[in-house]
């Protein structure tokens, strides 16, 4: 991306993104269909991936069954909401000429786009195989490229978001020394 | 909620394990949190969530990132089975590999 697509403006503190309207329009394809793994995830990796274990320990089984009884349920819920809410903002996208969209995210839309964008790349490098190592790479003739660019979109995207965001948040924390 | 408490019975326990359960009289070991290693997480997408959580310096976000990265996992938090099953539900809420266990 030649541009900075993610910008925290000056005037109220909201997060700005700025897309290429046919990519705007495409990522609201690809999220939108986020909704259908959630919901009915395929078996294996995928769903290990969007929802792991709590325990390891396999004499801990009777604890895993009532942790996933409790949290699965929500955690589906959350990230449906949270697709259907990233959704909109797409759809409701402001041309801003040259062609592009605008969308300005409030503190709740930051957070649904932070863990969408986390949670299409979770589902799409654990189908691609990603690793730490190497980069995807396909020949343009492999099905499997399309997601690889998809794939490398929302990375870009996900990195400038979190930019942003880690930008506003202070270095100090609960762990500092006590100054006095 | 029913107040009719004139005409209710209440057992009051006699001992801890009594009011607890047998399940919950286990010795209260403390827990520990980890996050694992993952080929697609962004490095810096797991100081963001960690210094959001658990209100860690970022300092000490990136220190833990890094060895998460570096060693395949770190101990992120630590506490009660349900402060840990608490911490680890809102890490896997943020999409992160998240585990807990006792601390042995």
């Amino acid at each position: 991306m030649a541009f900075r697509p993610v910008k925290r403006r000056k005037r109220d503190g909201r997060v700005v993104v700025t897309l290429p309207a046919p990519v705007a329009e495409l990522l609201g394809q690809v999220i939108a269909e986020l909704g259908d793994v959630f919901t009915s995830p395929p078996a294996g990796e995928v769903t290990s991936r969007l929802f792991p274990r709590a325990y390891l320990d396999p004499t801990e089984e009777d604890a895993e069954q009532d942790f996933q009884s409790l949290v699965h349920d929500d955690l589906v819920r959350t990230r449906l909401d949270a697709v259907a809410a990233m959704v909109a903002d797409l759809e409701a996208a402001r041309p801003t000429g040259s062609d592009r969209v605008e969308i300005v995210l409030d503190d709740e839309a930051e957070h649904c786009w932070l863990t969408v964008l986390n949670d299409a790349r979770l589902t799409l490098g654990t189908v691609l195989g990603v690793t730490e190592d190497e980069p995807l790479v396909f020949p343009d003739d492999d099905p499997r490229a399309a997601g690889a660019d998809m794939y490398a979109l929302l990375s870009a995207l996900q990195g400038e978001l979190v930019e942003v965001v880690l930008a506003q948040l202070p270095e100090t924390g609960t762990d500092d020394p006590d100054p006095s | 909620m029913n107040m009719s408490a004139d005409t209710e019975q209440i057992t009051i326990p006699d001992t801890v394990e009594e009011l607890l359960g047998e399940e919950d009289a286990r010795p209260d070991t403390p827990w520990i949190v980890l996050v694992w290693n993952d080929p697609v997480n962004l490095m810096s997408y797991v100081v963001l969530v960690l210094q959001k959580l658990f209100g860690y310096s970022r300092p000490k976000a990136t220190r833990l990132m890094l060895q998460v990265h570096h060693e395949g996992r770190a101990v992120v938090a630590n506490g009660t089975r349900e402060k840990c099953e608490i911490d680890v539900a809102r890490l896997h809420g943020y999409g992160l590999w998240a585990t807990m266990q006792r601390d042995d």
